[in-house]
């Protein structure tokens, strides 16, 4: 897969409304997200991936994602899977907790004291799940032990998403998730506009983009010719 | 023999955000109308189960109203309850509610402010008589 930008896991939680564990996913992941490891997670709202556009949707295939749900349902993961992508890591609380023989947390509005250990606990089980899909290991993934990364800004994909490219293909406008990046990439390494690149560039438009077989070779030239064009725009700055 | 319960009730579905405060004013709001103002007439539905398609998600929302609260212009909820088959009678965004309510201005995901949790008190409040005149209304129809 192509580095296309610094690379982030996704957090993925359920966020289940109806469940106290809902609430401690949601919980878990925001501390991960404002407190652990601002730096290097992003989320998004599981609803986008029906309710938003491709960029969105291209979520699980841009970000190596770790979905964490409430109960055995396991709609973010489901949903992930179906919708964006598989998954890197899977998380379930009430099969963390039973593991650990913690309690079953209670209050899905305020969180009693057990679902306020829940959230720790699976705050730093989902920061050491991070740093390992990052090829981070050995970074310690306590809250009580290890500093914080400095905080930043938290990392939500609503609204800023994945980059999306509009092309004409075969007389039709199709969407080309990250082609922006991809092309960055290109130009960045230099790359002059020939039939080698033209297979490289398509190749790595594939990771994020379903292109059907038999258009290949038109996708192949359509994103040929937006590479020299955008060559052509960088040399004008 | 009595119905199921999900015959009787609206149904309310808040948005999931994560990422900004007004998801977490839609799901207080939510909170507030089905667990405080009307909880023998208001039945919360995760939207995360219809996102995956569960079943019984999606028979609630294909026989109940439904009523959603979306925190932001992307207007999740309102969209998968519509995509899974269901009536949407009330679409509240939070943002609409704030627009009248500026000195509400809510702050904190995690925990919202004094500020925000007033602003959902609000658009429950709202929200409740709209849930009342339905139900009277499918009693009328029923009587």
């Amino acid at each position: 897969m192509p580095d296309l930008s610094p690379r982030k896991a996704g957090i993925v939680a359920c966020s289940c409304e109806e469940l106290a564990e809902g609430t401690v996913t949601r919980l878990a992941a925001l501390k991960v997200l404002h407190a652990l490891r601002p730096q290097d997670t992003v989320t998004i709202c599981l609803p986008l991936f029906l309710a938003g556009g491709q960029g969105d949707r291209a979520f699980a295939r841009f970000h190596p994602t770790i979905t964490v749900d409430g109960c055995e349902l396991r709609c973010a993961a489901r949903a992930t899977e179906m919708h964006s992508g598989k998954p890197a890591v899977s998380l379930v609380v009430s099969e963390l907790l039973a593991a650990r023989g913690m309690d079953k947390p209670e209050g899905r509005r305020r969180l009693n004291e057990a679902g306020r250990r829940a959230v720790e606990v699976l705050a730093e089980v989902l920061a050491a799940e991070v740093d390992k899909v990052l090829g981070r290991r050995g970074r310690l993934a306590t809250t009580h032990g290890a500093e914080p990364q400095s905080r930043g800004q938290a990392a939500c994909s609503c609204g800023s998403g994945i980059p999306v490219t509009v092309l004409s293909i075969a007389g039709q406008p199709v969407e080309l998730v990250a082609l922006p990046l991809v092309l960055q990439q290109f130009r960045e390494a230099g790359r002059q506009p020939d039939e080698i690149l033209a297979r490289e560039l398509l190749d790595a438009v594939k990771v994020y983009n379903l292109i059907p077989p038999q258009l290949e070779a038109v996708y192949r030239q359509a994103i040929l010719a937006e590479y020299a064009a955008s060559l052509e725009q960088e040399a004008a700055k | 023999m009595s119905e199921p319960a999900h015959t009787h009730a609206v149904v309310v579905i808040p948005c999931s955000g994560i990422g900004k405060s007004f998801g977490t004013v839609s799901r207080e709001a939510a909170y507030q109308l089905c667990e405080n103002l009307c909880p023998d007439q208001a039945r919360l539905v995760a939207l995360s189960k219809l996102v995956l398609g569960e079943g019984e998600a999606r028979q609630a929302v294909a026989a109940n109203p439904t009523v959603t609260i979306d925190g932001c212009k992307r207007m999740c909820a309102a969209k998968v309850v519509r995509e899974s088959g269901g009536t949407v009678v009330c679409e509240r965004t939070v943002l609409e509610v704030f627009r009248r309510h500026k000195d509400l201005k809510p702050e904190g995901i995690a925990e919202l402010n004094e500020a925000g949790l007033k602003l959902a008190r609000v658009m429950a409040e709202e929200i409740a008589e709209t849930v009342m005149r339905i139900n009277a209304a499918k009693e009328g129809g029923h009587a």
